[in-house]
């Protein structure tokens, strides 16, 4: 995951900055002083070199801190103790640079005004708040120093070349010239963390616009994949369908072929175009189904229903399919609760929903089974069910089992026709009505499909039984 | 009248095979019908046809093509002549069902093939076979 915390992430690469930076001051003190001593005799060489002598020791204890913080890469702790570490060097050059100032004339040394550099760095830094405390406590080190020098608390180093006549003991340059330095270090504080602040915010939000991006571009190939699958699928089914449109098409054209060549004995011909004509309804009911799906599939948003009787549905479907599932052996029991409401669908598009489930029932189940159809009702919804002691399906399939063009090994071994369409259209259907569907299987011992539908309102029942009477 | 030779008919199709049985009947073939890749390797392996029509695409899209892989490597089998039939347009579209099995046919027809075809063909292979 991407660190979204610039300035902490900023701060771990400034602190070596800093140190770097930091052996530069002692390397330029060092010679400012040889360079002033050649102005200034009276310059105390000592006490100077000794304050620069324990910059560079401390700056040697930050740099081994820092290369100890550096090994602990993604621990977490290297970005928490960041900005107390680079707090903590800010107040020691703070400290570093009021000693120096001290013994080189307090506030008469003009390099006084090297305090911004240290409050720029922390604004830059460091928060908006550290960077006012930054400043309020270069502030104070001065303040401190010029008025602990003028009541003569701290010997004054005076040096004659660089001020004379003698400002530190005159209360009112001390008073303007620390109110001078405080107000400068505020502003600066000020002016250069809310710069640094924007900077940042910037940064982040640049920082957040590429995860973004990244999110965006990992989704967008997966989606590209499931769109090449479902292309590659289509294809498959687009093959699939005209086949199954060729093979009643040709089986029509050979029986007419067979009679019109006169190849069929007279005692024959019946039975050859019985069969034409059945294979004939077959492409028809093809035809009906993959309209079916294209009609589910166009549905976007919630469908407008009537309330259909989902009994009276089932009683005329099975009508249908009854003989069918008797040639099979099959028995087929029906369950209806009493006082069942109307649901909201249509009564084609249920009837489609039922005939569906009953006929994978009939298709998929063994020889002699068992078809059981449940139909209750369950709070706002009426819960339909077919229940079959057929082949299963194995769990690996059960995912996509409802997907259009997909079918089961099990299913596709056993029954040689399909175009895995059937369930799509049960799905699509329901779900338009803000029901939904769900299976339920055990490999080798059966399914049971159920589907819940909203029932209708009473208020649209009665709306529509008006209507009714009204055309009637 | 006695037979001309016999035909085997492999194909899932219950009408098509018996189409087929009513034309080939009608000019004096003997005709057997087998509904699966399975039964009608059975039925090449006890009767021993002079000729198989074969359907390609039956429970699996490739069964047919799968049938004709082991008559290929069954030297009980593999002189028997096969004409594929199929409803897929042309071999091109047998590639949307891969399969790495060489297909080994004497001839690839699309149905439906007009009967008069179906019989000038078999007349031609088992004539000159016998």
């Amino acid at each position: 995951m991407i660190d979204l915390h610039p300035l902490k992430l900023e701060l771990v690469e400034r602190i070596g900055w800093l140190i770097r930076l930091r052996w530069v001051a002692v390397v330029s003190t060092l010679a400012g002083i040889a360079i002033a001593r050649l102005v200034e005799p009276a310059l105390p060489v000592l006490p100077l070199v000794t304050v620069t002598a324990v910059i560079a020791l401390y700056n040697l204890l930050f740099l081994l801190y820092a290369r100890y913080l550096w090994r602990r890469r993604g621990t977490g702790i290297r970005r928490r103790r960041s900005p107390i570490f680079a707090a903590v060097q800010i107040v020691f050059d703070l400290l570093a640079l009021t000693a120096l100032l001290h013994f080189s004339g307090g506030i008469e040394n003009p390099f006084g005004v090297f305090l911004l550099f240290h409050v720029i760095i922390a604004s830059i830094l460091l928060s908006r708040l550290a960077s006012f405390g930054v400043a309020l406590l270069a502030s104070s080190l001065y303040a401190g120093m010029a008025l602990s020098e003028m009541s003569g608390w701290l010997p004054h180093v005076h040096l004659p070349q660089l001020a004379d006549p003698l400002h530190y003991a005159n209360p009112v340059y001390t008073a303007a010239h620390v109110t001078a330095v405080t107000l400068t270090l505020l502003l600066a504080a000020a002016m250069a963390s809310s710069v640094a602040e924007r900077l940042r915010r910037r940064t982040q939000e640049l920082l957040q616009a590429s995860q973004i991006c990244e999110i965006n571009r990992s989704e967008l190939t997966e989606m590209n994949e499931r769109l090449r699958q479902l292309d590659a699928a289509r294809t498959q089914f687009i093959v699939m369908v005209a086949h199954e449109l060729r093979a009643p098409m040709g089986a029509i054209i050979s029986a007419l072929n067979l009679v019109l060549g006169g190849y069929a004995p007279p005692e024959k011909q019946r039975e050859v175009l019985e069969r034409a004509q059945t294979r004939a309804y077959e492409l028809l009911d093809l035809i009906r189904d993959l309209l079916e799906l294209v009609r589910a599939r166009r549905i976007e948003g919630p469908a407008q229903g009537v309330p259909v009787r989902a009994e009276k549905v089932l009683e005329s479907v099975l009508g249908l399919l009854r003989v069918e599932a008797e040639s099979k052996g099959l028995s087929i029991e029906v369950k209806v609760a009493p006082d069942l409401p109307p649901v909201l669908a249509t009564e084609d598009q249920l009837r489609s929903v039922w005939t569906n489930l009953i006929s994978n029932a009939i298709k998929y189940n063994r020889p002699g089974g068992r078809i059981a159809i449940s139909l209750t009702h369950d709070g706002d919804q009426v819960v339909g069910s077919v229940e079959d002691t057929g082949i299963g399906i194995a769990r690996e399939d059960m995912p996509r089992l409802f997907e259009e063009f997909f079918r089961g090994e099990q299913a596709k071994a056993m029954v040689q026709r399909g175009t895995g369409v059937g369930l799509a259209i049960v799905k699509r259907t329901v779900e338009s009505y803000g029901g939904r569907v769900w299976a339920e299987s055990e490999l080798g011992k059966g399914s049971k499909f159920s589907f819940a539908l909203p029932r209708a309102t009473d208020e649209l029942v009665a709306q529509t039984s008006e209507n009714n009477q009204k055309t009637s | 009248m006695a037979s001309k030779g016999k035909v085997l008919i492999i194909d899932d199709d219950p009408d098509f095979c018996e189409f087929m049985r009513i034309g080939l009947e009608s000019d004096g073939f003997e005709v057997l019908t087998a509904a699966s890749g399975r039964l009608g390797l059975e039925t090449m392996r006890r009767e021993k046809p002079d000729l198989v029509f074969l359907d390609v695409v039956m429970a699996h899209p490739t069964e047919g093509v799968d049938v004709t892989a082991t008559i290929k490597e069954d030297p009980e089998l593999w002189d028997i002549p096969i004409i594929m039939l199929t409803s897929i347009m042309d071999t091109e579209y047998i590639g949307h069902f891969p399969t790495d099995k060489p297909l080994s046919v004497d001839q690839f027809l699309t149905k439906p093939v007009p009967m008069a075809e179906v019989l000038r063909i078999a007349n031609e292979i088992v004539g000159t076979k016998s």
